[in-house]
């Protein structure tokens, strides 16, 4: 389940939980889980969309995290 | 101590995750016999008690708060320690019924040790909250142990896992859970390791669990079995390892796999609520074509909503906050040096006062976004962007950088880190630029209103397009000609949707309008000053100063985009900062006229044409000074940051210049 997962994600482009759970037949839960659970075995990590300290100055800083809480992730090298 | 001998003394441990409820099964159980001290030789603290059933004293252990048994923490080695070498004869696995996925995890490890475990289903109520509906005696039949719903903050259910307990503790045998299974090609792995080390794993360690750790490459069983193993036997062990590097995907894949059946089994969702309510406007939000559709139209309407609502308020506050202010600084200082004066209406009040009348433009363009955001519809609108970029060919992780443009160009020059490949990671720093940021967008926001009333929406939305356009060009040019094609891959999480919170928006709100204020206050306030100076000095004459010499140097250049030196001088000052030129046309337009209002200064300057040269060549003009800056510390290279500045000063000149003549061809707007 775990390979599978990993091979659609090595497909190229960009998938959400919900596409990644209809292809595995099994619940965004448990994707979120598997995630988790390949980003601590390396497989995966997240993207890190940290720029509030170098933003500071610029007045639209607080624009910096559009999209919110929203998790992204990678293949690990 | 094991107490297998003692008919009348029950061991049971305590195993669960964190915030499933196990602290409260555990006081619950056990009452005033706590005793709390230290696991032996550790500074975690072990809590442990009793209680009395049919005759027996029932021991209790809680074991640390876990998530898996991967000794990767201490908490970990604790709890598979303590089960292992304690041999409770019971384990109780506490799980959240709410979040069965998450909680199975642990089960699935605690079924591979050799300790009876009795399932503790908690938090059904909160599972019932969320209209999931689950079968404990399905969930009972798929696991084959037995699984005791309840509610442990309410005090149900205790009875009857007291009683699972007693039951699974006096008759062990009748113990025989399903467990996970492994793939058969890893099947014949694990017996070949087992075949190795026969004999060789430590007691208590059951020996098929020790070959399924050294299959998923766990590191303290990997150091025991190495020190007990011989070196010939160890080289064996090692080279399957390494044959089999990937073994954990197939170990941990099994166990997920098996999560999946039980949830399946025994968990029915909600079909109406939150979850099913993303999926339905999901199916739209994110569908490659209408999902597209949805975004233009929701960016459309946070424009023209902008411009409806924000622009007739940015009118007022000109009227009654510039042209009052300005009037009023000129009868309070009647006397005074012409200079001082010139210096606090037309330089301060101008300039710095102009930029500030567009805070309602940009706190409705703010609340628009805050919104969206906090109901969770910027995340789709990423996923979609994505898609999109990918036609244009440039696909891959620029997305996310790039899509932070949106807001503001140095976060997005910055996010390039994420791009792998220094190629690649160049080409998305030189787009950048391109994503109209919401300074930009501000400017416009002001300037399309006064120049082309009733359209401005369309106006804005055009340019919005044609600077996404353009990057398309840049980016597929530059990607054609510097880099290949190169191959990468995402996973995005998509929030469920939620009703918007007034406090999370209003907050988001005033954080971004004090930013802004105080960038009005400081930078933008010099510039305005430094303007207004130079276009009075030496004569007092506007028509004679140094920034008319200045611009007129540029005039050739404009007259090819029918724009005067005063449009030049207010495009150049945007590179100090984009809401410059606002300030800028505020001094230059606005100086020495009472009660002119910029607007109706502006609006007879420049025809159609000439002002949608100027528009689109604010969008693709040179970012301003801060981006510029994070370009030359993030590519660590003067050439790359002057090519990137020549560039977009070539691009906005040819379609500037382009829009004009074009334009003048056709006979629009001329």
């Amino acid at each position: 389940m775990l390979q599978r997962l990993l091979e659609l994600v090595a497909e190229g482009g960009l998938r959400s939980y919900a596409d990644l759970a209809r292809e595995l037949g099994v619940s965004e839960e448990l994707v979120g889980q598997m995630i988790e659970g390949l980003a601590r075995m390396g497989y995966l990590q997240p993207v890190a969309g940290d720029c509030q300290a170098q933003c500071t100055g610029c007045s639209m800083a607080g624009t910096c995290a559009v999209g919110g809480p929203t998790r992204v992730w990678m293949l690990a090298e | 101590m094991t107490n297998d001998q003692i008919p009348n003394q029950i061991t049971v441990a305590l195993a669960g995750q964190p915030n499933v409820g196990k602290s409260t099964v555990f006081n619950l159980l056990t009452g005033l016999s706590q005793r709390v001290g230290n696991w032996p030789g550790k500074t975690i603290e072990q809590k442990s008690g009793a209680y009395h059933h049919n005759g027996a004293t029932v021991q209790i252990v809680d074991l640390p708060g876990t998530y898996s048994l991967t000794a990767n923490s201490l908490e970990e080695q604790i709890a598979r320690d303590y089960i292992i070498k304690e041999k409770p004869d019971v384990v109780v696995a506490i799980v959240n019924a709410a979040a069965l996925e998450r909680s199975l995890y642990l089960v699935a490890e605690l079924l591979e040790l050799s300790a009876p475990v009795v399932l503790g289903l908690n938090m059904t109520d909160v599972a019932e909250q969320q209209r999931m509906h689950i079968e404990p005696h399905v969930l009972e039949a798929a696991l084959c142990l037995p699984v005791v719903p309840m509610v442990a903050s309410k005090n149900q259910g205790m009875r009857e896992l007291v009683e699972a307990v007693d039951r699974l503790a006096s008759d062990p045998d009748s113990y025989d859970p399903c467990r996970p299974g492994i793939r058969e090609d890893h099947q014949a792995v694990l017996a070949q390791l087992q075949q190795i080390i026969a004999g060789q794993a430590p007691e208590p360690y059951p020996q098929g669990w020790v070959a399924l750790k050294l299959l998923e490459g766990d590191q303290e069983i990997t150091r025991i079995m190495q020190e007990r193993l011989s070196p010939e036997k160890w080289e064996q062990v090692h080279s399957i390892l390494m044959e089999h590097e990937d073994a954990i995907l197939a170990v941990a894949g099994a166990r997920y796999e098996w999560i999946g059946r039980m949830v399946r089994a025994a968990l029915v969702r909600p079909t109406f609520g939150q979850i099913i309510l993303t999926d339905r406007v999901d199916r739209v939000a994110t569908h490659p074509f209408w999902g597209l559709l949805a975004l233009v139209g929701i960016l459309g309407l946070v424009f023209w909503l902008t411009y409806a609502v924000g622009a007739p308020l940015q009118g007022l506050l000109d009227t009654y906050l510039v042209q009052a202010g300005a009037e009023g600084v000129r009868a309070a200082l009647n006397g005074a040096p012409a200079w001082l004066v010139g210096l606090l209406a037309d330089g301060v009040i101008g300039g710095a006062g102009m930029v500030v009348t567009f805070l309602p433009i940009l706190v409705i363009f703010f609340a628009a976004l805050g919104l969206l955001e906090d109901v969770g519809y910027m995340a789709r609108a990423a996923y979609v962007m994505d898609r999109f970029m990918h036609l244009m060919g440039l696909h891959g992780k620029s997305f996310l950088p790039l899509f932070l443009g949106f807001g503001c160009n140095v976060p997005a020059v910055m996010g390039a880190r994420v791009v792998e490949g220094q190629k690649a990671r160049l080409l998305t720093i030189l787009v950048a630029p391109l994503m109209p940021c919401t300074a930009r967008m501000a400017v416009v926001a002001v300037l399309a209103p006064i120049f082309f009333g009733p359209y401005a929406t369309l106006v804005a939305g055009g340019l919005v397009g044609l600077s996404l356009v353009m990057l398309a060009i840049i980016g597929i040019a530059l990607h054609e000609f510097v880099l290949g094609g190169e191959h990468v891959a995402f996973i995005m999480e998509l929030p469920l949707y939620h009703l918007p919170n007034p406090r999370t928006i209003g907050l988001s709100v005033w954080q971004r309008s004090v930013a802004f204020l105080k960038k009005s206050g400081s930078i933008i306030l010099v510039v305005s000053v430094v303007v207004w100076a130079l276009s009075v000095l030496p004569g007092g004459e506007i028509e004679s100063s140094y920034l008319a010499a200045m611009g007129r140097l540029l005039a050739p250049l404009g007259s090819l985009m029918g724009l005067g030196w005063q449009m030049m001088v207010a495009l150049l000052t945007s590179f100090v900062a984009k809401e410059n030129t606002i300030a800028t046309l505020g001094v230059l337009y606005s100086a020495g006229e009472e009660g002119a209002r910029l607007a109706g200064a502006l609006s007879g300057v420049l025809t159609p044409a000439a002002a949608l040269a100027f528009l689109a060549m604010q969008m693709l003009f040179i970012p301003c000074v801060a981006t510029v800056a994070t370009i030359r510390q993030e590519t660590a290279s003067w050439r790359w940051t002057a090519f990137s500045v020549a560039l977009l000063l070539v691009v906005s000149f040819a379609v500037g210049i382009a829009i004009y003549q074009g334009a003048m061809l056709v006979g629009w707007g001329v």
